[in-house]
């Protein structure tokens, strides 16, 4: 491999590394307070990216408020999500996970039919140019997702580890009996590990909006590398998940280069198959008694 | 001709330990009791016997064959079955079909036959001979009702009649009379005694009930802290001093004595 | 008995009579279901143990793709083809099936399709001899022997038949010692392995089972449509047979069959809207998850109970004066 190929392919698999990780720390979040596994992650973040098309293309908003503002609207559909499926399904993770398949298609038809199915929406960059490294060169748009990550990541620890809530929050994960006992509402608590986890997604989807073609079945293939990644990482492990999340990062975009992007979906889905059957907590989970 | 034997079993999990240096030898067509203070180690050392944990060192030989690495169903199929505390039964299905499925070991329906063959003849020689054993233990007559709808006390029956479904050669019964009332541990010690007078089955019994175990017991070998305390007939259990001085404050033992 | 008799004559005589009542086009929705019976049915076969699985789709692939080529590229007769394919679905089944012995459940799902997926990223990624994303074409339409089948209504009835052959098998084991073993395994795996039971074997045997009957659905299918490509077999086609199973409910052995029948119905009336259907479906399957988990199959004790009471009061009724 050519030197500038090199640097040019490591660049471009820390900003995938960047763009899985704020998909998959919301996924591993669910997973870890109330074992929700939601097939609808994908589809949360199809929203954030609707929501830019909305507010930056359509309305004319200035581009950050537009990513900001998916924060929001993707953490209420993540609420309602909860509400009507997590909650009444508790206890049966394949009951929730199925559920939201369901959810899945109802998304995706919604947004087709209100905004057209099949027509990728290209949106107009707003940071045009790119940096140049060693002969590689990276779109100011990509690159700014990597600081991007990295907010939204330190925030999440910040908040888990030195918020009254987000401690609530790990309270709950680790035993929730416990933590019901000293007065944590577990329903509160799962109430918000959801709007977190959609209002994440809808930020990575936001963020992605002028970078990828913009689809209502944008979310069918992050959802299945983003399984992958909170499988590797550990289900339960927001750790986990950033460094799973760079690790396939880095495969996805070296093998694509070197061979195609199908043997590159292989290469992750082949990773997952192998730490199941030999690690089955994860890279940096832990193992149930 | 000693049937089962362990040789300095020991068994952690992670710092805990749980059995330590144990060496028992249980002899064919004996009655043995296994008793200690709560947490001494009794389920434990039927979880390794069984296979349902492997030891961490030491053996368990079954009839001179080492099984301590096998998986409980290979063990079950050499002729060494326990049961549960827990109620162990098939809830949805009835009385007769529990013990009939328990026929595994011994049922004429391969996959093959299944496919092929009429397997109406066959399925009919399983339910007979589950009905001979529920004969056996008493539970002739409640046969088809659910499993899920027995009364306590019967469950535990049931759950000896499936662990005799698979003909054993050594029967491992774990607290078989917990929870029951007066009526029902009668019935219980009953079959135990019918099984070892009439069938000369081999019999490991962990147990609380100091009465049950003084009664139908040859000989005792009692646990603490996974350590082998004492071992004898019921009479030198009762008198010794370290057995009792171990229970010091159990109510039950003091009032044998 | 004589009430099971009776239902099963009338079914009989709709099922034969149904692809001469209704139009043409309609013959194929028949056909397809004819699949999906087998398919929904050898889903419940798996579950039957406690796993769910998100590869069975796939397995059906495979036997698509072993119909297509035994029949294309080694020449070998339809009627030899379909049930080596079925064998063939049942190998990849086992290949799937156990290095996930070790997990159940969630891992289970989820780790079935990850191996699943990597069977079929590998049509996708092979042009020879599978076709690539495009897929095989110009696959041999059945035959038995001199007799060409692939007419709509003769196919229908060869379908038909495989169908019945399939449940009928399906449910010798469901009755058997070796159904009952599987129901134990999802109860209590731990009171089974002390029985002498090795539960990983079973739970295998289960999935590889399941993969046979879904593998000959893919045959069956892979001759009629005469072309097949990996689009086909895609997680989004599994989470629509996951909607049979619940719709229909899996405790009892008729439950995927009414759930295939009952969302085969839904999807036909909801032709004129079709883009909505993924949306209908999506609910459907939230509403049975959510709502009604045990499926279609609970409500048939109480329709059964009103039918009696019904039939009772008939009886109740004075009678006619002559």
């Amino acid at each position: 491999m050519e030197f500038s190929t090199l640097i040019q392919t490591i660049a471009n698999s820390i900003v995938q590394g960047s763009v899985y990780s704020t998909v998959a720390v919301g996924l591993a979040l669910g997973f870890g307070v109330m074992k929700m596994a939601n097939f609808a992650h994908g589809e949360f973040y199809m929203l954030g990216a609707y929501v830019v098309f909305l507010l930056y293309t359509t309305l004319g908003a200035p581009f950050p408020l537009a990513v900001l503002a998916a924060f929001p609207i993707v953490a209420a559909v993540g609420m309602l999500t909860e509400r009507l499926i997590f909650r009444p399904t508790q206890g049966n993770v394949l009951a929730g996970f199925m559920a939201t398949a369901g959810l899945a298609f109802v998304l995706q038809v919604l947004v087709g039919q209100a905004w057209g199915v099949g027509l990728m929406r290209a949106i107009a960059t707003p940071y045009m140019g790119a940096l140049q490294v060693g002969g590689a060169f990276i779109g100011w748009q990509r690159l700014l997702i990597v600081p991007a990550a990295i907010a939204m990541v330190a925030a999440l620890w910040y908040f888990l580890y030195n918020v009254k809530i987000g401690k609530a929050l790990r309270a709950c994960a680790q035993d929730p009996e416990v933590a019901a006992l000293q007065g944590i509402s577990i329903n509160k608590v799962t109430l918000l590990a959801m709007a977190i986890a959609g209002g994440y997604a809808g930020i990575a989807g936001a963020l992605m909006a002028p970078i990828q073609p913009v689809t209502p079945y944008m979310g069918h293939d992050i959802i299945i590398t983003a399984f992958i990644i909170v499988i590797v990482g550990g289900m339960e492990s927001i750790a986990g998940a950033v460094l799973a999340a760079f690790i396939l990062g880095f495969i996805h975009t070296f093998v694509t280069t070197l061979f195609d992007g199908v043997v590159a979906t292989m290469a992750g889905v082949a990773l997952m198959a192998l730490i199941l059957i030999v690690k089955p907590e994860g890279l940096l989970g832990k193992v149930k008694a | 001709m000693v049937l089962l034997e362990t040789k300095e079993l020991s068994k952690y999990f992670g710092g805990l330990r749980a059995l330590r240096d144990l060496s028992i030898e249980v002899e064919a067509g004996e009655i043995r009791g296994v008793i200690g203070p709560n947490g001494a180690g009794k389920t434990t050392l039927f979880n390794v016997i069984s296979g349902v944990y492997k030891p961490s060192s030491g053996s368990v030989y079954f009839k001179n064959e080492r099984v301590s690495a096998m998986s409980p169903s290979e063990i079950a199929a050499r002729g060494a079955v326990r049961t549960f505390q827990r109620d162990a039964v098939i809830h949805d299905f009835s009385v007769l079909r529990n013990v009939a499925v328990a026929r595994h070991l011994h049922t004429g329906q391969t996959l093959l036959k299944t496919l092929f063959g009429n397997i109406g003849r066959l399925q009919r020689q399983d339910e007979e001979k589950a009905e001979e054993i529920l004969e056996f233990v008493g539970l002739y007559d409640l046969r088809h009702e659910l499993a899920a709808n027995l009364a306590h006390g019967f469950q535990r029956v049931l759950g000896i009649a499936i662990a005799l479904a698979t003909e054993p050669v050594l029967l491992m019964l774990d607290e078989p009379v917990a929870g029951m009332n007066p009526t029902e541990t009668a019935h219980m010690t009953g079959v135990i005694d019918k099984l070892h007078k009439e069938r000369g089955m081999t019999i490991m019994l962990v147990e609380h009930d100091m009465k049950t175990v003084m009664g139908i017991c040859e000989k005792i070998t009692v646990i603490d802290f996974g350590e082998k305390l004492a071992e004898g007939p019921p009479k030198e259990i009762k008198n010794d001093a370290k057995v009792v001085e171990a229970y010091l404050g159990a109510e039950d033992f003091v009032a044998q004595r | 008995m004589g009430m099971k008799l009776t239902g099963f004559a009338i079914v009989a005589v709709i099922a034969c009579a149904l692809p001469y009542m209704v139009e043409l086009y309609q013959v194929e929705v028949l056909i397809i279901l004819m699949f999906n019976l087998i398919l929904a049915q050898s889903y419940r076969l798996v579950n039957t143990t406690g796993d769910w699985s998100l590869s069975h789709i796939v397995t059906m692939g495979v036997g698509a793709y072993s119909s297509a080529l035994i029949t294309k590229m080694l020449g070998w007769p339809f009627w030899l083809s379909l049930p080596l394919s079925g064998c063939v679905a049942g190998a990849i089944g086992f290949m799937i099936v156990f290095p996930l012995l070790r997990t159940i459940g969630f891992g289970f799902f989820i780790g079935s399709f990850a191996l699943g997926e990597f069977v079929r990223l590998i049509w996708v990624k092979f042009h020879y001899p599978f076709g690539g994303p495009r897929g095989l074409i110009n696959i041999p339409p059945a035959s038995i022997g001199p007799f060409d089948i692939s007419d709509m209504i003769v196919y229908y009835f060869f379908c038909l038949g495989i169908a019945v052959l399939s449940i009928w098998i399906m449910y010798r084991i469901d009755r058997s010692h070796i159904g009952d073993t599987f129901k134990a395994i999802h109860t209590d795996p731990t009171l089974c392995e002390t029985v002498g039971i090795r539960v990983p074997r079973y739970r295998a045997m289960a999935f590889v089972i399941g993969a046979f009957f879904a593998g000959i659905a893919g045959a069956l299918m892979a001759h009629h449509q005469g072309a097949i490509d990996p689009h086909s077999f895609e997680a989004t086609l599994m989470v629509y047979l996951i909607i049979f199973v619940v719709v229909g409910g899996v405790e009892t052995f008729w439950g995927p069959i009414l759930g295939v029948i009952v969302m085969t119905v839904v999807f036909e009336l909801s032709r004129p809207l079709e883009e909505w259907r993924p949306l209908i479906a999506g609910a459907i399957l939230i509403f049975f998850l959510v709502v009604m988990p045990g499926g279609l199959e609970i409500l048939v004790p109480k329709a059964m109970a009103i039918l009696r009471k019904v039939s009772a009061i008939d009886r109740l009724l004075p009678k006619a004066p002559v």
